[in-house]
């Protein structure tokens, strides 16, 4: 029951993906008929002629070959997209050229036959599939298909034409048609064409004739597609109602198995809910049997779900022995209205003596839920075979179960003798073999020991026990009954037992998907970072699956590289990351389905691909080696669990990595705009001084004697100085913004940063002392260090205008634990407690204060603390003892993350 | 006998302002001076003057600097400085790299621009006048180094130092008032394919502790940060 509870709502996805697809989507036009030859390639063709005529740009992506001749003129004048020619097993084939038409994206294409089955080795299964990449590419298509070939319909008209149709056509591409266009003729119009050869060439015509174009056949698929596009219409016409209400009413759900027959229900239940308009899920209940289905049968499994899937199903997949609790518990908790069972009618067996029939049950154990009853038919044949087959599995024969058998049974026949020795009566003997029934069918695998060993308890018995002794002749006497009650315990005892036993297996097996999963959520919601969520998962897949693994975050197209992981014994993983197999990728992630091994589309990837959809879109697609063998369905299923678990935790790091990214930007915004501000107004105020005192000069020559003359030229001088360094700082605050989150960091020796700085303030203050402190011991910060200088240099700056002239300015450099340490002592006056809080800002509210005094000194300062903050360090002030302030900041060492 | 010809600069500058104030500076100390505007022009001063040092500015509105550096590299080894802007070191590297002699950074002082010319001048000179004839020894303030006898002293002291440590010094000393990057000196000391920018920095730190008073506040080897080191060829004090 985990399978469901963690999925992301259905419905929003569903309304957020054609909410999506609303903006850019190609349209799809279905030319709907009957039969061959009513004239859909015709009607098709007319109503791109009309197209082109009136100025969209139409281009003819695939007619078939055989069409007939009228049909064929009405191509002139039409661009076609000539069809490439695949050979399959020495046969030419013409096929529809999907990429050139991806690439030349038209307006419209015209692609004829949607239900036709690609040549092997093309990228798509189906044309359906084409189609659908060339509507989701924005290309609107026009098409044709035939009543017949519809998914939901194969059976009805199976049982009408007594034909079987393989090229069917899954009913959601009908439903996303925008326009459905009957083409429709009498059907005696139809089989006077299609005596006159105008469908089929006359050496084809025969067989068909036969077997499909008879009259009745020809009503009754007109009557079916004209009620299918009624249908259709009606249900555009109710289709405003919100999705959200259609679930509030009906709700289907159908049961399906390993059996063929099951194809007819998901069938059924599709058409069913679709006239109710509701939704529906098919559920597949896994039990003992599970365990020993044939490749056959996983194959049927896998068929149906894919079937269901294609039908529009909400697939659900259970554990659990009794498939009728477990069914109706899953139909309680999700609001079911309507249950769909196949049956077959049962044989009368000595086990369904016992049992009560799976309707029964169901029923019993939902009253107020309907349940309907598909009969199946002609499935018996093929069904019994495998299940003999996989029920000779559970009674495989060990030589140890033998051995117990037989010396259980030896030692109750020896005990029996020494009872009898004791005169102690038959009856109790007769106790003695039961009980060693018992214990052999408790102790061996399987019925087979427990009915043996019954029977030849009672022949024992008989032949050393009763009289006469040593012959078996008082079987048929008084003795039968012991018999029968003997057998019957030993078959209820191994029953129970094989049940018991079974059902651990599959309760540990359960448990142990339900623990991976519970350990991989816990994992996951401990896990921040893309790269830590990609590398947990591919551990987990790698010893899960033991396969290869490759994980795509972003699309492969954008030139990044897959995450591989390799298994122990499995293909080189870097295969995985090859551009063939990145385009399947690319393709899953464009179309958010399931591609590569095992698939119907791309087989031939060494891969099988998988999507991890959230909210309607791809957050990244994940590829597991097939190389070996192909998953089988429990792997997959298991594999969508893990899924649905990475889909929540990549979009809660997507969410969390938006919001940071939100965060950072208006942190830097506000950065950058504080900056703004102060910046408009100090450099206007040295701007001044140089604009004025050069003035002055210019036009006073002769007025001003040499020393006011020299006065002003040393204020230029100065300001400029000042003007310089501001730029510097600003240009520092640019390399921030430019490399965001990470700095362009490369280790440096913290001794030579130190000295540089100094050396580049000595120059500026020739006459004040600095005295510097640097460690024996070398040490190694990465850092950005142009940004590191600057940083040092404003600390000095500060340090030296606001302490007094003929003190001296210190800068140490020291270790401290895993960090560089770098501090800055003037013995200025120090901090007021005033000015604490604003230091690091550069917007002061004592502004006006000492606006002019301390100029440039808070852009300075909270430029400093940027640069510290991007290079993960902390820039801290405190006063000095004995007068002064002390600046320091601290850089994590090379190696310390 | 070049001896009374006045050196002859060519500036290859865009900038009106900085250009003749360089000009001025230059021409008053006794140089002449060519002015460039675009580097078309540059170029074709340079063929006709053939200047004793070029200075060359990076971001020139027709061409790239570079592409001069590169072009006049090709046939001539005259000095040239680089005047490139503050804060990217990449550029200044790459200058280096191509063969430029020196660089310069705006804004600067004229002391720096004429300290920088004399040394290129020096420089080139001296190759032209040793060759094959290499200096025994160097000094500049207290430090002295005998290249024949491979001794470092200090105030009259012996300096004990690595092989390596010596070769570094050396280097530096033989190209001393140029700045030589952190890729040129490895390629010098260790080979060319070997990245051993921790091992230069570990032992240029040692260097400093022996031949420095206060390594923090080096007087001999000067950091250029992101590009490289430059050995002093006089005391500034």
């Amino acid at each position: 029951m985990e399978s469901f509870d963690q999925r992301p709502d259905p419905e929003k996805i569903l309304e957020q993906i054609h909410a999506h697809q609303k903006q850019s989507m190609g349209k799809l036009k279905i030319f709907f008929g009957y039969a061959a030859g009513v004239g859909k390639t015709y009607a098709m063709l007319d109503d791109a002629q009309d197209r082109y005529r009136g100025g969209m740009d139409v281009v003819v992506g695939y007619i078939e070959p055989h069409t007939r001749p009228e049909t064929m003129q009405k191509l002139h004048g039409l661009p076609v997209i000539l069809p490439k020619t695949v050979s399959y097993r020495d046969i030419e084939l013409k096929e529809f050229d999907l990429d050139e038409a991806l690439k030349r994206k038209p307006e419209l294409i015209l692609v004829d036959e949607l239900a036709h089955t690609n040549a092997e080795g093309e990228r798509n299964k189906k044309r359906y599939q084409d189609i659908e990449e060339l509507l989701a590419a924005g290309i609107d298509v026009y098409t044709t298909v035939n009543v017949q070939h519809m998914e939901s319909l194969n059976d009805v008209v199976e049982n009408i034409t007594k034909i079987k149709i393989q090229e069917t056509v899954p009913d959601y591409i009908f439903d996303r048609a925008e326009e459905i266009k009957l083409v429709d003729i009498e059907p005696e119009e139809l089989l006077r064409r299609f005596e006159g050869g105008k469908i089929y060439r006359p050496d084809r015509a025969e067989n068909a004739l036969q077997n499909f174009f008879t009259r009745e056949n020809m009503r009754l698929l007109r009557e079916i597609s004209l009620r299918c596009t009624a249908d259709k219409i009606s249900y555009e016409n109710q289709n405003e109602r919100s999705l959200s209400d259609k679930m509030a009413n009906t709700k289907m759900l159908v049961c399906f198995g390993s059996s063929p027959s099951s194809a007819k229900c998901i069938r059924w239940t599709a058409r069913a809910a679709e006239a109710f308009h509701a939704s529906w899920v098919a559920l597949y209940v896994e039990n003992t049997e599970s365990e020993h289905l044939t490749p056959e049968q996983q194959k049927t499994i896998r068929a149906n779900i894919d079937l269901a899937e294609k039908l529009g199903a909400e697939i659900v997949n259970l554990t659990g022995h009794d498939i009728a609790v477990v069914i109706s518990e899953y139909a309680k908790l999700s609001g079911i209205t309507n249950i769909v069972i196949g049956k077959s009618r049962n044989k009368k067996t000595l086990k369904n003596l016992f049992d009560i029939d799976f309707e029964d049950k169901l029923i019993s154990l939902l009253p107020s839920i309907e349940i309907h009853i598909i009969p199946g038919t002609a499935v018996k044949r093929n069904y019994k075979k495998p299940y003999k087959k996989s029920r000779n599995k559970v009674f495989h024969f060990s030589l140890v179960d033998c051995v117990k058998s037989f010396s259980i049974l030896v030692f109750a026949t020896l005990l029996s003798f020494g009872l009898r020795r004791f005169d102690i009566m038959n009856q109790n003997i007769i106790m003695v073999y039961i009980f060693s029934v018992l214990l052999i069918s408790r102790v061996t695998e399987g019925y087979v020991y427990g009915i043996i060993s019954s029977v030849i308890s009672v022949l024992t018995f008989n032949f050393f026990f009763t009289e006469p002794y040593f012959t078996l002749d008082a079987i048929q006497s008084s003795y039968s009954l012991t018999f029968i009650v003997m057998l019957l315990v030993a078959l209820i005892t191994s029953t129970l037992t094989v049940r018991i036993k079974s059902e651990a297996r599959l309760a540990v097996k359960r448990e142990h998907r339900t623990e991976v999963l519970y350990e991989i959520n816990k994992k996951l919601l401990a896990t921040r970072d893309l790269d830590k969520i990609v590398s947990l998962m591919n551990d987990y897949v790698v010893r899960l699956f033991e396969r290869s693994i490759v994980f795509f975050t972003v699309d492969p197209e954008q030139g990044e590289n897959g995450v591989v992981m390799q298994a122990a014994n499995d293909i080189n993983a870097s295969v995985l990351n090859s551009p063939d197999e990145k385009a399947v990728a690319h393709w899953v992630f464009l179309n958010q389905k399931r591609a590569g091994a095992g698939t119907d589309t791309l087989m031939g990837a060494a891969a099988f691909y998988m999507p991890i959809i959230s909210q309607g879109r791809v957050l990244a697609v994940w590829g597991i080696s097939c190389a070996k063998e192909e998953l089988d369905h429990n792997a997959r299923l298991f594999l969508r669990m893990i899924a649905s678990q990475v889909a929540m935790a990549l979009e809660r790091q997507r969410l969390s990595d938006e919001q940071r990214n939100i965060m950072v930007e208006s942190e830097k915004e506000k950065m950058r705009s504080t900056l703004l501000r102060a910046i408009s107004h100090d450099l206007r105020t040295p701007l001044a001084g140089i604009l004025g005192a050069s003035s002055v000069i210019r036009e006073n020559k002769r007025g001003l004697d040499e020393a006011t003359r020299d006065s002003l030229i040393a204020n230029i001088q100065e300001e400029s100085q000042w003007l310089i360094r501001m730029v510097e700082n600003l240009l520092s605050v640019t390399r921030i913004n430019e490399n965001a989150s990470n700095l362009v960091m490369s280790p440096e020796a913290a001794e030579e940063v130190v000295g540089e700085a100094v050396s580049r303030i000595k120059l500026r203050f020739p006459r004040r002392e600095i005295i510097v402190h640097v460690p024996d011991e070398f040490l190694e910060v990465p850092m950005d260090g142009t940004l590191i200088v600057q940083v040092i240099m404003n600390l000095l700056e500060n340090a030296i205008k606001y302490s007094p002239d003929n003190s001296s300015v210190e800068i140490n450099l020291e270790k401290e634990g895993k960090c560089a340490k770098f501090e800055v002592l003037d013995r200025g006056k120090g901090i007021s407690n005033e000015d604490f809080p604003y230091l690091f800002t550069s917007n002061k509210p004592s502004d006006n204060k000492i606006a002019d005094a301390s100029r440039g000194m808070g852009i300075g300062l909270s430029i400093c603390k940027t640069i510290i903050n991007a290079h993960r360090g902390k820039l801290e002030v405190e006063n000095r003892n004995g007068g002064g302030a002390v600046f320091c900041f601290t850089l994590p060492l090379k190696g310390s993350e | 006998m070049k001896l009374d010809i006045k050196p002859l600069i060519l500036i290859i500058e865009d900038e009106e302002a900085i250009c003749s104030f360089i000009s001025a500076v230059l021409t008053s100390n006794d140089y002449h001076v060519v002015k460039a505007k675009t580097g078309k022009e540059g170029l074709s001063l340079f063929t006709s003057h053939i200047p004793d040092i070029v200075l060359l500015d990076l971001g020139l509105p027709d061409m790239d600097g570079m592409e001069i550096l590169k072009k006049i590299r090709n046939w001539s080894k005259i000095p040239i400085i680089v005047v490139s802007a503050r804060g990217h070191e990449r550029e200044k590297v790459a200058a280096l790299d191509l063969g430029a002699d020196d660089y310069i950074v705006k804004p600067f002082g004229t002391s720096e621009l004429l300290a920088r010319i004399r040394t290129a001048i020096r420089h080139s000179t001296q190759v032209i006048a040793m060759n094959g004839l290499e200096a025994e020894n160097f000094s500049v303030g207290n430090l002295e180094i005998d290249y024949n006898k491979r001794i470092v002293c200090r105030a009259g002291e012996n300096i004990h130092l690595t092989p390596i440590e010596y070769k570094i010094l050396v280097l530096l000393s033989k190209n001393a008032g140029k700045v030589l990057t952190h890729d040129f000196i490895i390629r010098e000391i260790w080979g060319i394919y070997t990245d051993e920018s921790h091992t230069l920095r570990v032992n240029m730190a040692n260097i400093r502790r022996k031949i420095e008073v206060n390594p923090g506040a080096p007087k001999y080897i000067l950091t250029e940060m992101g590009v490289g080191y430059r050995m002093v060829e006089e005391l500034s004090e």
